[in-house]
């Protein structure tokens, strides 16, 4: 049952993935991005992270998926040109590929990852021990993180003002 | 003050006066004549209070040490040193008081004293250095002062060729000498010249003999020898009191002194060739006297000869002969020299002999000097010259008869054209405007002539010498019984025949009588003179041009433009490389970023 | 029969290539970001699946960490484009090489 729960979810993540490096509207390739995003939660909850799972909609999904549909639609473009493959973004996806499939290969055969057999107690996803670690053991993270969002905030914001007058910018 | 207290002084004066002149005194030509005649007079008696003192002393300090190899500076006074000294001091004097007078409407007055001054202190360096070093700097500062003075009126290109001609030939021969500095200290251990004597152990034959040689190349340049006799002429370009000061008295005797100073490395084969090298140059320089127009030309080919009797003396053997004679022919050289400036400025810088003429009667005080120089350098009975001559002969005769031969041969000649020169400067009637109206010169002019005729008359007295010089003076021959008489004999027939022929042959009317009754003997020996020029012209510029442009070709295509443009370029080409990946496109960009996860990824896998 | 960890692995890399073939090969902007997104899903991926086959939790406190650095990182990148729209009017990243030599 699970494995064929996993392989549905992954094939619908992977088909989705592809779909938004393939569409050649940026709404459509968008719209795909939030459905990987529903698989990936579903693998999430299959490896009993039923926390992250619901953040992972919440933030990625409603935020910042959304986000990029704003500003997808802000910038009101006419379609998107045609993706025609050219010769260099084609060897350079076969290499990907090939050291994709290498390395994993090279992993399964030489690492010690077959032989762990997945344990049988999960963590369980309880919020109070998430904030435990969170504010003992990765303190110093959180406080960073508040930093870079508050730096982020000040970024947009300065980023977004009008400039005095657009120059001419050739 | 201590004996190296005074050297000390008499050294490092002359310095000071040519930097007090330099720096502050190159627009007060007054002045700065006045330093340097003080600072002369000052050194002649430091050099005399020393001498006839009686302090002998060696004193030397480290100066420069690499691991075990030290060169010193220091003073070595010993005879020799304080014989030198006086000459030197005496000369620079004369010199010195003759140059107020005949450079005084000089437009570069303060740096010719300062040259002068220069000059002064390289030459005492030279006479009391104590070891091979040493006197090899101040050999190069000599040949230094040589050339700032030859080259006084350096808007006149004659006078700038001749001073590089001066300094290239001295430097040839210098270089012989380094490598015999060199050698002599890799196989002694030490260049020290007291040192000399414990430790002249140099076993290897081919040393021994190729050592003194080889020091000898710098006394063959320095005292213009064959092969390197041609600077010595043209070093005339020069004011006269310089040619006198330099090129007659002391500093081409430096060499001389320099052999007499290195007496303990000479070996019979050596000194063989030495004396055959100083005989010839002797004689060559007297057949290339006997053609010459110019007074200083004379007098300039006049000084090779008798040098080379100096050199012939001393690889006969004796130290002495060649100090004595050295000393004797300072004095007439010198006064032949300032006699011919008192002329010279007289006709208004004119140096023609045949435009000059009846000086006699116009310039008394002059000609009554010049005539006891030339009496003197011919041979005259009880003038200087005569005495130091005849030692020489003496010696000659004794040892080597060929030698004497040449050198009897060569004093005929030597008596013939100073004669000659005497009778058509003085005799016979004024042959030119200037020479009408030529007079004596002031005080500055005549003083040290008189001087200095006073010494060639007495310098030849042996015992009037303070008891000092003995040390040098007592090793000079004194000719005994038949020896005695053979030797006078042929100085006197030498003397009369030479000068006889002379008198009789040249006429008073300005034209060369030689050139009018044989012109090919006249054009043999002018041919014989420019020989060396010749050869050397065509060396130069056949043979070293040819190498030079090799180099030069050498060193524009390799060094500047494959080295240096290569490297440039090779620069160029990586920059425009590097430049050429900043295509501005992102894709490029993540294309390189894909290839260094490549990379990490080999590495991480072990692949690399 | 619980999948193996690698089945987990090997999807995350999967994803990551895609991810990264997407950012290589298209030429908008925007997708080019999207693509991005999905290369960062894809590494929480991996980090919850080792962090569950470990029986830590350290994995999955870490991928808080990387949804607010994407959270901000996207913020920020968009204001970006929206700047870069303004004095360039494009967002086809070949017209975009000014910074070209």
């Amino acid at each position: 049952m699970e494995q064929f729960a996993f392989t549905t979810l992954s094939v619908f993540t992977l088909v989705c993935a592809l779909g938004v490096v393939l569409s050649k509207n940026a709404v459509n390739g968008a719209m795909c991005l939030l459905l990987c995003l529903a698989g990936i939660a579903g693998l999430f909850v299959q490896l009993h992270a039923y926390l992250l799972a619901f953040i992972l909609i919440l933030v990625y999904a409603g935020a910042v998926v959304a986000l990029f549909l704003f500003i997808v639609m802000l910038l009101d473009m006419q379609g998107g040109q045609p993706w025609r493959p050219r010769g260099a973004g084609i060897v350079a996806g076969i290499i990907a590929a090939a050291l994709l499939i290498t390395g994993l290969d090279l992993l399964a055969v030489r690492g010690r990852l077959a032989d762990t057999a997945p344990l049988g107690h999960s963590v369980g996803s309880s919020l109070k021990l998430y904030s435990y670690e969170l504010f003992t053991t990765y303190l110093l993270p959180v406080q960073v993180m508040g930093f870079l969002l508050l730096i982020a905030m000040l970024g947009v914001i300065v980023l977004s003002r009008r400039m005095a007058e657009p120059e001419d910018p050739r | 003050m201590t004996p190296l207290q005074t050297a000390l002084f008499v050294l490092i004066a002359p310095l000071g006066s040519a930097a007090v002149i330099t720096l502050f005194l190159g627009r007060r030509p007054a002045l700065a004549s006045a330093v340097s005649v003080i600072t002369a007079a000052l050194v002649a008696a430091g050099g005399f209070w020393l001498a006839l003192g009686g302090a002998r002393f060696a004193e030397s300090a480290e100066w420069l040490r690499f691991g075990t190899f030290s060169v010193e500076l220091g003073f070595k006074f010993d005879d020799l040193a304080a014989l030198m000294l006086c000459v030197v001091g005496v000369i620079g004097l004369c010199v010195h008081v003759f140059s107020l007078g005949y450079m005084h409407d000089d437009s570069a007055k303060s740096r010719y004293f300062g040259g002068l001054s220069i000059f002064m202190f390289s030459m005492i360096g030279i006479v009391l250095a104590d070891n091979l070093f040493m006197m090899f700097i101040f050999w190069e500062l000599v040949g230094f002062s040589s050339y700032f003075l030859i080259n006084h009126w350096n808007a006149r290109k004659s006078a700038a060729d001749a001073a590089k001609k001066a300094f290239i030939v001295n430097r040839v021969g210098d270089f012989g000498f380094l490598l015999g500095i060199i050698l002599c200290y890799w196989t002694n251990g030490t260049v020290n010249l007291s040192a000399f004597g414990e430790s002249h152990a140099a076993a290897h034959v081919v040393y021994s003999r190729l050592i003194p040689l080889l020091l000898f190349c710098g006394a063959v340049g320095k005292s213009a020898q064959l092969p390197l006799q041609v600077w010595l002429p043209d070093a005339m370009e020069g004011p006269t009191p310089v040619s006198a000061l330099i090129h007659a008295a002391t500093m081409v005797a430096a060499g001389i002194y320099m052999l007499c100073r290195i007496n303990v490395l000479m070996v019979p084969p050596a000194m063989g060739v030495i004396a055959w090298v100083g005989t010839l140059t002797a004689l060559y320089a007297a057949l290339c006297a006997v053609t010459q127009r110019d007074i200083k030309k004379v007098l300039a080919y006049s000084t090779v000869s008798q040098l080379g009797y100096m050199v012939a003396a001393f690889g006969l053997g004796s130290v002495g002969a060649a100090m004595f004679h050295l000393t004797t022919h300072a004095f007439f050289k010198a006064l032949l020299f300032l006699g011919s400036g008192s002329v010279i400025v007289a006709c208004h810088h004119e140096q023609d002999i045949f435009r000059m003429g009846g000086l006699r009667g116009r310039m008394p005080l002059t000609f009554w000097t010049f005539t006891v120089a030339v009496a003197a350098i011919a041979g005259v009975p009880f003038l200087a010259g005569f005495f130091s001559k005849d030692a020489i002969l003496t010696l000659a005769f004794e040892n080597n008869p060929a030698v004497f031969a040449v050198l009897a041969l060569t004093a005929i000649l030597t008596a013939f054209y100073m004669l000659r020169l005497w009778k058509i400067v003085f005799l016979g009637a004024a042959r030119s405007e200037a020479a009408e109206h030529a007079h004596e010169g002031g005080i500055s002019l005549t003083a040290p002539l008189v001087l200095l005729a006073a010494l060639s008359a007495i310098g030849g007295y042996r015992g009037l010498y303070p008891r000092s010089f003995d040390g040098v003076l007592s090793t000079v021959p004194e000719a005994s019984g038949s020896t005695f008489a053979v030797v006078l004999a042929t100085s006197l027939v030498v003397l009369l025949a030479g000068a006889g022929t002379a008198l009789a042959f040249y006429s008073t009317d300005g034209t060369d009588a030689l050139d009018q009754r044989s012109p090919s003997v006249f054009g043999f020996l002018s041919s014989l003179r420019a020989s060396f020029d010749v050869a050397y012209d065509y060396y130069v510029a056949k043979v070293q041009q040819r190498v030079a442009m090799v180099l030069n070709f050498l060193d524009i295509v390799v060094l500047a433009g494959a080295v240096v443009r290569g490297l440039a370029g090779v620069a160029e080409i990586a920059g425009f490389g590097v430049r050429s990946l900043h295509t501005g496109r992102l894709s490029n960009y993540v294309y390189w970023f894909l290839g260094g996860v490549v990379i990490l990824w080999a590495f991480a896998a072990g692949v690399l | 029969m619980t999948p193996h960890l690698e089945a987990y692995l090997m999807l995350s890399a999967a994803l990551f290539a895609v991810g990264f073939l997407g950012v290589l090969v298209r030429r908008n902007t925007l997708v080019i970001y999207m693509c991005l997104e999905l290369m960062l899903v894809a590494a929480t991926l991996a980090l919850v699946a080792f962090s569950r086959f470990n029986g830590t939790e350290d994995g999955d406190v870490f991928v808080f960490f990387i949804l607010t650095v994407a959270a901000a990182e996207v913020a920020v990148g968009l204001a970006i484009i929206v700047a870069l729209f303004r004095a360039r009017q494009t967002v086809q990243v070949d017209q975009l090489n000014s910074l070209k030599h």
